[in-house]
C-alpha cells in the first residue's frame, strides 16, 4: 500500500499539469491583488458610502487581511475546479494511456490501487490549500500590510488584525474539507466516466450545480442542513461576529461523512467495474 | 432738537435690546470658558451601537488645537463620529448667530436652561440647534443640532466633576442609512432580506465616547 501511494505521488509530481495548476492558482491570486490595488478603494468607498456622512475613517481597511478574505471568496470556486481537473486526471490518463491495465497485471489489488489515488488526491488538496494560504498571506501582507478586517455578511463586521488572522486561518482549515470533498468527488466521477473530457465536464457541472444549489432555499430545514451543496460555505461562519461553532462542527462532520461516502462509493465501483 | 435726541436715544436703546436678544449671556460665558482652552489631548474609547455594524471597542488618541483640525492617532481602524467631538463649540458658534430663549427643561430631575441657536450666516452647516445649559456649573449638558445636509444629531454630555468644562462621557445619537447594496465582492452568498431593507431606511445610531487622561493647555 505504501509503495502504491509513493508511486501515485511520483506520478502526480512528475506530470506538468500539477505545476500548471499551482501556477494558475498563483496567477489568479496576482490578478486579485492587482485588481484590489487599483479598484479596492472605490469598492470600499461604495460599501461605506452611507457611513461616510456620519463618520471619519481613520486607518487602512484595504489591507492584507481583506485581500486574503477576497482571495478566499474567489478561490473557493477556482481552486476546486483546478483540483478536480488535476485529481480526476490522475485516473483518466491511466485509462487513456492504458497504463491501468499494465498496473492491474501486477500483483496489485484494485481496492488498494484506487485507495492510494484517493489518499494522494487528499494530500494534493492539502498541499494546494497550504500553497494558497502561504502565498495569499505572504503576498497580501507584503503589499498591503496588516489591519482590521471588514466583512459584510448581512451586518458590517469589523475584526481587529490579530483576530482577523485567526479567523482567516480557521476559514482555510474549514475550506480545506470542502476542497477535499470536491477532489474526492471528481475522482469518483473519473471512476464512473473513465474518459478525461467527460470526467472534466461532469466534474465542472457538479461544481457549478453545487454552487447554484447552495443559494437555493429548499424550504425544508433537514435538506437545507444536510444536503452536501449547503455545506461548502461553512468557512463563512468564521466571519460572523459570533462564530456558530455548533453549526461549524455539524457541517464539518457532515462534509467528512460525504467525503467517506464518495470515497467508499468510488472504491466499490472501481473494484466491481471492468477496467477495460 | 429734543425730538432728534429722543429718536437717537430710542435707536441706541433698541440696538442694545436687540444685541441682548442675539447672544445669550450664559452661552457667551460658557463659550469664553471653552475659548480659554488653547489645546487638549485625550484618550478616547469608542463603542458603536448601530444595528447593522458590529465593531469592537476602539481606542484612539485625540489631539485638539484651537483653530486647527482635530488629529487622531490609533493603531487600528476606527470610525469616528463627524459630530460630537467638538467639545469647545467652535464649529457651532463660528458663524454669526442669534439665540432664542426656550425656557427650562428638566433632565433626571435637574433643571437646565434651554436656548435655540439660529445661524444668520448662510454658510453655517446647521439650520438650528437646541442647547441645554447647566447654569450652576456653566457648561453644556445636551445639544440637538439639525444640520443642513447630514440630518439631526444629539449629544448628551456627562462630566466627572462639577468644575470640569470638558466632558468625560458623550453619547452621540444620529440618523444613519442602512447599507443597501448586495455586495458579493465582499461577502459571498450574502442574504438580502428585502422586507428588512424596505422597513429600514434610516436608523438611529449611537456612539458612546469615554474620555480619559485629559491634558488641557489653557491660554495664559
Amino acid at each position: 500500500m505504501k509503495a502504491l501511494i509513493q508511486i501515485e505521488f511520483f506520478k502526480l509530481f512528475k506530470q506538468s499539469r500539477t505545476y500548471l495548476a499551482l501556477a494558475s492558482l498563483f496567477c489568479i491570486e496576482l490578478i486579485i491583488l492587482g485588481s484590489a490595488y487599483f479598484q479596492g478603494k472605490n469598492i470600499l468607498d461604495m460599501l461605506l458610502e452611507n457611513l461616510q456622512k456620519n463618520f471619519y475613517f481613520e486607518g487602512n481597511l484595504l489591507n492584507g487581511n481583506l485581500l486574503v478574505y477576497l482571495i478566499l471568496n474567489t478561490q473557493w470556486f477556482h481552486l476546486p475546479l483546478i483540483l478536480m481537473i488535476v485529481v480526476s486526471g490522475t485516473l483518466t490518463t491511466e485509462y487513456k494511456d492504458r497504463t491501468i491495465q499494465t498496473t492491474m497485471l501486477q500483483p496489485v489489488k484494485k481496492g488498494q490501487f484506487i485507495l492510494a489515488k484517493y489518499i494522494v488526491a487528499i494530500c494534493f488538496t492539502l498541499v494546494s490549500v497550504l500553497f494558497l494560504a502561504l502565498t495569499s498571506f505572504s503576498l497580501s501582507y507584503a503589499f498591503f500590510g496588516r489591519g482590521d478586517l471588514i466583512v459584510y455578511l448581512d451586518t458590517l463586521n469589523f475584526f481587529p488584525a490579530s483576530e482577523a488572522f485567526q479567523r482567516l486561518l480557521f476559514a482555510f482549515l474549514s475550506g480545506t474539507l470542502s476542497m477535499i470533498f470536491f477532489s474526492v468527488a471528481s475522482l469518483t466521477i473519473g471512476v464512473i466516466c473513465k474518459d478525461a473530457a467527460k470526467t472534466w465536464i461532469v466534474s465542472a457541472f457538479f461544481l457549478i450545480l453545487s454552487h447554484l444549489l447552495l443559494k437555493i432555499d429548499f424550504g425544508n430545514t433537514l435538506i437545507n442542513t444536510l444536503f452536501f451543496a449547503k455545506l461548502s460555505d461553512t468557512w463563512q461562519y468564521f466571519f460572523q461576529q459570533h462564530i456558530a461553532w455548533e453549526i461549524v462542527k455539524l457541517n464539518s462532520f457532515l462534509t467528512t461523512g460525504y467525503i467517506l461516502l464518495f470515497m467508499v462509493g468510488g472504491i466499490l465501483l472501481f473494484t466491481k467495474k471492468d477496467i477495460g | 432738537m429734543r425730538k432728534y435726541r429722543l429718536i437717537g436715544l430710542l435707536i441706541i436703546s433698541s440696538c442694545t435690546f436687540v444685541h441682548a436678544q442675539q447672544h445669550d449671556p450664559d452661552l457667551l460665558y460658557i463659550k469664553s470658558r471653552m475659548d480659554s482652552i488653547q489645546s487638549f489631548s485625550v484618550d478616547l474609547t469608542l463603542d458603536v451601537d448601530i444595528d447593522f455594524i458590529n465593531m469592537p471597542t476602539k481606542k484612539v488618541k485625540m489631539k485638539y488645537t484651537k483653530n486647527k483640525p482635530i488629529r487622531f492617532s490609533s493603531e487600528d481602524f476606527v470610525m469616528l463620529p463627524k459630530r460630537g467631538l467638538d467639545f469647545t463649540l467652535n464649529s457651532l458658534l463660528s458663524y454669526s448667530y442669534i439665540t432664542v430663549p426656550r425656557g427650562e427643561e428638566i433632565r433626571n430631575g435637574k433643571k437646565y436652561k434651554a436656548i435655540n441657536i439660529v445661524p444668520t450666516d448662510p454658510n453655517s452647516d446647521f439650520s438650528i440647534a437646541l442647547l441645554l445649559l447647566d447654569i450652576s456649573n456653566m457648561r453644556i449638558a445636551e445639544s440637538e443640532i439639525s444640520t443642513r445636509k447630514d440630518g439631526t444629531y444629539k449629544l448628551l454630555m456627562n462630566y466627572a466633576k462639577p468644575t470640569e468644562v470638558l466632558p468625560t462621557k458623550v453619547e452621540v445619537a444620529f440618523e444613519v442609512q442602512r447599507i443597501r447594496i448586495p455586495f458579493n465582492f465582499m461577502g459571498k452568498d450574502t442574504e438580502i432580506n428585502r422586507k428588512k431593507m424596505r422597513e429600514s431606511g434610516y436608523k438611529t445610531g449611537k456612539i458612546y465616547l469615554t474620555m480619559s487622561n485629559y491634558i488641557i493647555d489653557h491660554i495664559q
